[in-house]
């Protein structure tokens, strides 16, 4: 059983599935109405820990099957990280040969590079760039619909509108859980619900380090396609990309503590309009059709927690992904299918990922975190 | 042009505008897209992927389908932008592209920010009585209006409204516009804001954008609010539903009856409500040949002594039928009437075929919730009111304390209760923030009485009540939403509830 209809509990359900094993997920509102719908589509291997890289490095390789599987919107439309600090410069210059020896061909790219990857651009305060072919980006709303279609027409159940209440205990182990819509038995149960984990392990004593951020991000009207990449403006922690219909979706980083609330804020359309309309002078003309806010599950190292949990046979973990649980829904998936129906998982690295690192004081430690 | 025989059209100043290259001739005051729609200019846009051809539907900046690029910005709602002289106007047939050789609008976006006690809204029926009723008991207003001209749908209404006498009975929809106005324009307590769009709630304000004179980015922050952003007309499923030349019957009103600009020439109406009827006798009266009214149900939906006055005109009112399909390549030629069973599946062989130019839609209009929605109240799914709504107290308060409803917006009824709706959420308002007297509360009590026990009892109105009652909770009740809602931290800025 899992609990929660996001990406990540709707792929567990999928590998689990290959493996010919049929799970039933429990949504308390509709699949995807948590973050995943909210998310930016973007997905890279350009991180800075083996962990993440070794993970997405996987999920790349199964984003490419989904699209051909399920029909799902994907592509290898690059990302770009802008640069218009020394300092910065450096450090990428770090990250990119750490990320160039695991195998991820980003490089240093000079201005007139940026001009042909997104002609419109403004590079005047620009200093250069970081290009990494190997990223892109996907629609949430195929991955959602497409694999609930499937996991529905092969025998699973994906319950929309059931909450998880408690997870009952037996001597062994987990003897299943009571919902909004009555008990349902299973000996195991994965957790992929994101920051309400933290409320559903906590009445069995376990802490799970896991903080809701506020994050905002606003969309566009449809325009004609003006670059394929998505793009990170890294002195102001903000983004941008195209969607496949043609809008424009926008984040920047505002100052927000922890477990504030989701508020409508001035303060970051004007914040996130300056950064953009610099850099795109003509989007001071476009439309926004929406706003909204949803949060980051942070971890205090910025990596997720997966896989089981060392002293309750049964239970798993999948959730604080810090910003980047949609691109890693397919890898995280097929890895807590691997665990559950093999005993372990094939990304080896998955294994510093789980709960015990923080009270082994294992922490693992990632910077390119934006928005 | 044709002599109306009730409007006599005050034509603004003659100019002239670019479309596509051709210099056009229009009146200042008019919008865009009747000035197009004067030189026999049908169709505004092309479906980006299947280069379907789109005409004008709404006419009122509510829906898409006029989208088009206003002196190189796109997606600009033309039924809403006056025309000006020198403007250069071209029609999108792809997904547009903003270019940035020019001088940028927004470059000239002036900032500024408003404290006031009360911000209403939409300046239909509702909104204009709302702010009457709180400028004179004090409350200092600012009033926002997408419109060019205060009034809302009153403006295109040329027909006497019926019910009570103090509530307009006997008066031409755009007289009452007319005179509200210049009542608002008098009072010293209200700022009106025309051309302006309130885009949302935010923890910081209101944000409204105000386009003429000149573009401004206001933040207001107010004590309360009354939104009273009416309704837009619904579509309906058939085949070629978007060749132009079909459109909402308020959007032919508010061409031909707020602009003086024939519609068309042969119209074929669907719907026998009261706004089908209406809108079929003032085609009539504009020299439009009105070849058949349709209605799926059995019997007509308005008010007789309408169907009688276009029955007597020679109007035939089928029904028991509908619309299954209009004919034309780039303009409505053809429409395509089948007759429907009880259970409402078109009967074969029934088809009759009509040769029109127009075919306007009166099936019916749905609340424009979507700022109410935006600001975080909880809405509730009314079929009776047309769709969405917010909850709200007798009072007319939302779920979000100081935030108030009125007219169609809560729910799709019509102007008499828009009136005293608008009055009622103004006094509301007004005692929240310290303005009330036992004579004021009493007036409220007065109205509500005549609103609920008197008009509302009326056959015609009953679905209305039924779907207002729905809506309407208990203070009680409310309170522990209010209590939610400033937890979540959704409150107006300055309202007394959030200054703990
Ligand atoms: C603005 C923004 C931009 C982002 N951009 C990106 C990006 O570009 N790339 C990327 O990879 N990631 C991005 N993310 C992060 C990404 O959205 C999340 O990491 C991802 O969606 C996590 O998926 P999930 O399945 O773990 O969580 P969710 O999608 O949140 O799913 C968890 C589900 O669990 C349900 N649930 C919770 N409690 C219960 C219960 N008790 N019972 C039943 N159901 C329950 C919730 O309703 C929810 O639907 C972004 C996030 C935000 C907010």
């Amino acid at each position: 059983m899992i609990i929660g209809g996001g990406s990540v509990g709707l792929m567990i359900s999928y590998y689990l599935l290959k493996k010919g094993v049929k799970s039933i997920v429990i949504e308390r509102k509709y699949p995807g109405s948590g973050n995943t719908y909210k998310c930016a589509t973007g997905i890279r291997a350009s991180f800075t820990s083996k962990e993440h890289i070794a993970l997405m490095k996987r999920s790349i390789e199964l984003w490419s099957e989904l699209r051909d599987e399920l029909g799902v919107f994907y592509e290898r439309s690059g990302y770009l990280w802008l640069l218009s600090r020394e300092e910065d410069l450096r450090t990428f210059k770090t990250y990119v040969s750490f990320q160039n020896e695991l195998g991820i061909p980003t490089k240093i790219i000079d201005l007139s590079e940026v001009k042909c990857l997104a002609p419109t651009i403004v590079i005047k305060d620009l200093l250069a760039a970081v290009y990494d072919p190997l990223a892109g980006k996907a629609s949430p709303f195929d991955l959602i619909l497409q694999s609930w279609r499937l996991l529905v027409e092969k025998g699973c159940k994906v319950l929309a509108g059931v909450e998880a209440k408690k997870i009952l205990l037996s001597k062994k182990g987990i003897l299943g859980v009571e919902t909004s819509a009555g008990f349902i038995e299973s000996s195991t149960v994965v957790l992929a619900t994101a920051y309400d984990t933290v409320k559903l392990l906590e009445p069995l004593n376990i802490s799970v380090p896991i903080e809701p951020v506020p994050k905002h991000a606003f969309i566009t009207e449809a325009y004609r396609d003006l670059f394929k990449p998505l793009i990170i403006d890294w002195t102001t922690s903000s983004y941008i990309v195209q969607t496949p219909h043609g809008n424009f979706l926008v984040g920047s980083e505002i100052p927000e503590r922890p477990s504030d609330k989701l508020l409508n804020r001035l303060e970051f359309l004007r914040k996130a309009s300056k950064v953009w309309t610099k850099y795109f002078p003509w989007m001071k003309e476009a439309y926004l059709l929406r706003y909204w806010t949803g949060y980051y599950d942070m971890t205090p190292d910025h990596h997720p927690i997966i896989g089981p949990l060392d002293d309750l046979e049964g239970l798993y973990i999948a959730a604080g992904f810090s910003g980047h649980g949609f691109m890693m829904s397919p890898s995280v998936g097929e890895v807590i299918a691997d665990w559950i129906a093999e005993g372990r998982p094939r990304v080896p690295e998955a294994l510093n990922l789980s709960m015990s690192r923080f009270k082994k004081g294992k922490l693992i430690k990632e910077i390119a975190v934006f928005g | 042009m044709w002599s109306h025989p009730i409007i006599s059209f005050k034509r603004g100043k003659r100019i002239f505008f670019n479309f596509e290259g051709r210099l056009v001739e229009a009146y200042e005051g008019e919008s865009i897209i009747t000035a197009l729609y004067a030189i026999g200019v049908t169709t505004f846009s092309w479906s980006p992927k299947f280069k379907r051809p789109r005409g004008a539907f709404c006419m009122i900046g509510k829906c898409s389908s006029c989208l088009s690029t206003v002196d190189r910005v796109p997606n600009t709602r033309i039924c809403i932008e006056p025309v000006r002289e020198g403007v250069f106007i071209e029609r999108q047939r792809e997904l547009p592209f903003i270019s940035a050789e020019r001088p940028l609008l927004n470059d000239q976006v002036e900032k500024a920010e408003a404290a006031v006690d009360l911000l209403i809204i939409g300046g239909g029926p509702a909104g204009l009585h709302a702010a009457l009723t709180a400028s004179t008991l004090g409350v200092k207003v600012a009033l926002v209006d997408e419109g060019t001209r205060l009034g809302g749908q009153l403006i295109k209404q040329t027909h006497k409204f019926f019910g009570a006498r103090n509530y307009y009975g006997g008066v031409r929809g755009f007289e009452i516009a007319e005179k509200l106005s210049k009542k608002i324009e008098g009072s010293s307590n209200i700022l009106v804001y025309r051309n302006a769009t309130a885009y949302g709630f935010f923890h910081e304000g209101v944000g409204v954008i105000a386009r003429h004179p000149k573009p401004m980015n206001i933040v207001f922050k107010p004590r309360a609010v009354i939104v009273c952003t009416g309704a837009m007309e619904r579509g309906l499923e058939f085949e070629n539903n978007d060749l132009p030349g079909i459109m909402g019957a308020g959007g032919a009103q508010t061409l031909m009856n707020q602009y003086g600009v024939k519609p068309g020439d042969k119209a074929l109406v669907v719907g026998s409500g009261n706004v089908g009827l209406i809108v079929s006798y003032q085609l009539l009266q504009a020299g439009v040949e009105v070849r058949a009214i349709v209605e799926i149900t059995r019997s007509i939906g308005g008010w007789f002594v309408h169907a009688a006055k276009v029955v007597r005109l020679g109007v035939p009112i089928y029904l028991g039928h509908s619309i299954v399909k209009a004919i034309g390549s780039r303009h409505v030629e053809e429409a395509v009437v089948q007759a429907f069973d009880d259970q409402m599946n078109p009967i074969p062989g029934t088809e009759k075929r009509f040769n029109v130019d127009l075919v306007l839609l009166a099936v019916g209009l749905m609340p424009d919730y979507t700022i109410l929605s935006q600001a975080g109240c909880i809405m509730k799914w009314i079929p009776e009111l047309g769709g969405l709504v917010p909850l709200r107290t007798m009072y007319l308060e939302t779920s979000i304390p100081g935030l108030y409803v009125a007219g169609d917006a809560a729910g799709i009824e019509e102007a008499t209760t828009a009136f005293i709706e608008g009055e009622v959420a103004a006094i509301s308002a007004a005692e929240k923030l310290g303005y009330a007297n036992a004579h004021l509360l009493r007036k409220r009590e007065e109205l509500l009485n005549f609103l609920w026990n008197e008009y509302r009892q009326a056959c015609v109105i009953e679905r209305a009540r039924v779907g207002k009652l729905k809506a309407t909770v208990s203070e009680e009740e409310m309170e522990e939403y209010w209590e939610r809602s400033i937890a979540n931290g959704l409150g107006l800025p300055r309202s007394p509830y959030t200054l703990q």
